[in-house]
Parts: C-alpha cells; structure tokens; sequence
C-alpha cells in the first residue's frame, strides 16, 4: 500500500485517556480529500516491529491541511494505543496510508440517527461536518463514563446545538435505544459506533422493530486479540512465518516481507480474506465478516484478527 | 427464450407472508390481490396494527371488499380504483415510522405504482413484499416515443403513443414500471411475426 509521509503536528491531551493529534504533509502541501466517517493506518515502528492501527479522522472534510486523529489508551493495549500515548511527539514523522471510508453516509437517507459510545464518538467528528454541509436532518447521540472522561462536548455542542443529546452514566442517564428507534420517521439510517455491547444492543434493537438492515451502519473496528504461537506457511511465497502470542497473523506476515491486502485491520471489511489450504487445528475465528458458516467450513480466515488453535497452518499466499 | 437463465432487471415476486418482527403493518391490494390479503389473514392476526387499502375494481373486476370487511379488525379503507388508493396512500405515508412493513398484491403494474408512490418517503422497493394477482399483463414503455403502452397480453403491441408495432422484451425498468418495447418491423416494414397473447 502506498503511505503518505506525515509530521506530527500538535498533540493535545482531551481527557486523561485520550490524545488528539494532529498531522501535517511534511512539504506543507495538503492531504487527499476524505469524506466523513474515513479512517486511515497509521503505522508505527516501535521495539523492533511495526504496528498498524485504523484510526477514524476527525474534522472537516474540506479543510485537508491536516488530519486529525484521537487515540485513546487501550487498558490492555497490545502496544499501538500505548506507543501513540508514550512515545509521539510533536515533530515526529509518521506513515499513514489513504484515508478509507467503511462508514459511509447514506446518501438517500431523509434523516441521520448517531449513536456514539466513549471513543466512538470520532468517525462522527467528520460525519457532523458533512451533515451540517448538506443540511441534512440529524440527531447525535452520545454516551459516556462521565463528562470528565468524555472527549469533544463542547465542541459538539458548538457544531450540533440542540442535535447533541448526552448520557452521562455517571449521572445515572441511560440511552433507551428501544424508545430512541422506534419513533423514528421513514426512511430514517441509524449509525453506531461504541463498545461491543452498544453495537450489539442497537443492532438487535432495529432488528426486532423491524428496520432494514440496510438502514442500520455499524462500525467496529476490533483490535487483533493476543493467542498462542502458531506457524503459517505461504504456499505461494514459499515462506514459513512464526506468528507471536502478541503479534496477529497479518503483523507477522507482514514483518516477513509479504504485503498482503488489507483496509480496516479490524475484522469488518473483507479485504484481507485469505484462503486456509491446511490446517491441522480448529480456525479461531475473531472477525465480523465471514458468515457462520464460511467459518465452519475452516476455508477462509481474516488474517487481521483471526488465528488458528493449532499449531501450523497453511494459506494460499 | 433461453433456459436456464434469470433476467437481472425481472421483479420476482413471492406470496405474502407477514414479517414477524415490525412495529406496524400496511396492506395494499387490488381486485384479486385481496385474496392474499385475506391469506395473510389466515395466517395470522399480527400483533402490531394493521391498516388495509383495498381498490375494488382492478382489471379483473373481482371484488372481495365484503370478505375483507369481516376479517380485517379496523383500519380497512376500500377504494373505487387503485387512482383513489394511491392518493390515500400518499397522504398516509408522512405519519409512518421506521418499523413499517409494506405487502402489495395486485397487477405488476399496480405492484410497481405502489413502489413509486412509496419512493420519495424512504421505501426501498427491495423491503416491499409483492404478490402478483390478477393477470401477466405488462406495462410497456416504448423507447421511441416513450409513452407508456398499459396492460398488455401479447408479445407485440401497438404502442399507444405513437402507433409503432413495439416488442414486449423481457427488460423491466423499475423506475417506470414497465418492460422495454422495442419498434419490430423496423427493418421491414409491415413484416410482422405472429402476435400471440402470452401475458394473459
Ligand atoms: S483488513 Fe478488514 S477484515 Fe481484515
């Protein structure tokens, strides 16, 4: 994947967890134009490995001078999150890749619902821009711990007015997704990005009301759980890789030299789908794209996020 | 035609069947297609509410207003033509909520008014359940003069518009509703194949 050189602009601590920065194009020049709800990969060499992790931009569409993400710290991060908090400075250079968009807007909706839980809340930081750009008709939902650990309410506030609607658990003010979803008008795309549980909890709430799936947007990015050590062999490479307890498949196929397809890193686009030749254990399959039963057939595997309970493993590559 | 082999832009439709998760209903049929309203209604009476528009006279001139009269609870509203039910169903469609299920029974032509009309309130044709009743017969749109041909049974029609012998093809476009018709003896004048009734 071809990545953009960028200099690190501006970090500004936002809450105690979370970290905004900013980024520059080295030369001054400006950056690719993105639409709202795009992440890109930043990529980072640390400890002797490269780590890549998907992060949503935040900010106006139009103003492409800079970029702006916000990290926050992972309590068991595997090192990405930690690293961005630790070791960033303003001045550093860093590789991103194109910003990507797997959280697209409808563009036929008559009206927009978002629903943000904690860190969620940035792929709508861009989407709001585009909204109040359109005039479109929309209501942001966000919740959070507390307004101490809650990232950008003032600045929604400021860019939403009476659209923001908040829910602190701290004051004990809980989102009723059930009455939220079920007075809304036709024609109406409900989008969430949060903690498992609020995706869940939305998805199957539209669900049992009896929304289209295809108005209903979720993004959720996972992050590539730590497992056992196992091998892969790639039958086209010719190439034995060791993939570590802590590393995923797609890290240390990478760190061999292979640059296999990717775009989300999370386990919801698709992109990275390989095929399983062999495999002498059962496939630990973490993502959310493969169906039931693509996963019970052990064909396919995301490398990005998924490993296998054996020991070695063989893939068309 | 050829065996074997789906037409993409063909509608496929199915018999109704009520969807169990929704948080209310909206019936429409026509002329015969009140029959599979009053067969979704042995089904089951939904838990959600319901609401019924039914036009009496559709080409068939069948009438089961009576049946339906006693077997739909409240919220049923018969119409003299389908004109008069599609204009009910415009001023309905503002105060529906997402949740809404959408079934049409009735002619194709019927079937793909009801999309339209539903269209601009956020309705995807794709989430309406369809039945086709009463007949095969195709609205044809005729790519010369565009004037649209209705209830067609034969496979080469005269086109209402502008007189042009038109083939019915097998091509049907959503937004207008309608099966592609096509000039037929453009090359040889007044050579026409047999015309048979074939969407009786
Ligand atoms: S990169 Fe998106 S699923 Fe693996």
């Amino acid at each position: 994947m071809n990545m953009i050189d960028v200099r690190v602009a501006a970090i500004e601590q936002v809450t105690p967890l979370i970290k905004h920065f900013k980024f520059v194009k080295e030369d001054g020049s400006k950056l690719p134009p993105f639409s709202g709800g795009s992440h890109i990969v930043v990529a980072l060499d640390a400890e002797g490995r490269t780590y890549r992790n998907p992060y949503s931009l935040m900010g106006s569409p139009t103003e492409t001078d800079a970029y702006h993400i916000s990290v926050r710290r992972q309590e068991n991060s595997r090192g990405g999150s930690a690293y961005m908090h630790e070791n960033i400075s303003v001045g550093m250079t860093l590789k991103i890749t194109h910003p990507v968009n797997l959280f697209t807007l409808a563009k036929m909706a008559h009206k927009h619902v978002l629903i943000a839980g904690g860190i969620g809340i940035t792929p709508f930081m861009s989407q709001i821009e585009d909204l109040n750009r359109l005039g479109a008709e929309y209501e942001l939902h966000y919740a959070f711990r507390s307004y101490k650990q809650a990232a950008f309410v003032e600045e929604l506030q400021k860019a939403c007015g009476n659209k923001l609607h908040c829910y602190s658990d701290s004051d004990g003010k809980r989102l009723d997704m059930d009455a939220l979803l079920s007075n809304q008008p036709l024609g109406t795309h409900v989008y969430v990005c949060g903690p498992s549980p609020m995706v869940v909890g939305v998805l199957e709430t539209a669900k049992n009301l009896g929304w289209p799936d295809s108005n209903v947007h979720n993004e959720q990015f996972l992050a590539p759980p730590v497992g056992e050590s196992f091998k892969v062999q790639l039958a086209k490479s010719n190439l034995e890789v060791q993939v570590p307890a802590e590393m995923s498949m797609l890290e240390a196929i990478e760190a061999a030299g292979v640059q296999p397809e990717y775009l989300c890193r999370g386990g919801v686009c698709g992109r990275c789908e390989l095929s399983v030749l062999e495999s002498d254990g059962g496939l630990e399959h973490n993502d959310h794209f493969l169906t039931e039963s693509e996963k019970a057939s052990c064909k396919k595997i995301m490398p990005c996020v998924s490993r296998t309970k054996g020991k070695r493993l063989v893939l068309d590559l | 035609m050829e065996r074997g082999y789906w037409i993409k832009s063909k509608p496929i439709y199915t018999s109704l069947v009520w969807h169990e998760k929704a948080t209310s209903h909206l019936v429409l049929a026509s002329g015969i297609g009140g029959m599979a309203a009053l067969k979704l209604f042995q089904q089951m009476h939904p838990a959600q509410p319901v609401t019924v528009l039914y036009a009496r006279y559709a080409q068939m001139e069948v009438d089961y207003s009576e049946t339906l009269k006693k077997v739909v609870p409240d919220n049923l509203h018969v119409f003299k033509f389908e004109e008069d039910l599609l204009t009910e169903l415009k001023s309905i469609m503002p105060h529906m909520r997402m949740g809404l299920r959408i079934y049409v029974a009735g002619s194709e032509g019927f079937i793909w008014d009801v999309a339209k009309a539903v269209k601009p309130f956020g309705v995807d044709d794709a989430h309406i359940m369809k039945e086709q009743t009463d007949t095969l017969a195709r609205n044809v749109y005729c790519v010369h003069c565009k004037a649209v041909t209705k209830s067609v049974t034969t496979n080469i029609v005269a086109c209402c518009g502008c007189e042009r012998m038109l083939f019915v093809r097998d091509h049907f476009s959503r937004n207008l509703g309608a099966y592609m018709g096509l000039m037929v003896d453009a090359e040889s004048p007044g050579e026409l194949p047999a015309i048979e009734e074939i969407y009786p």
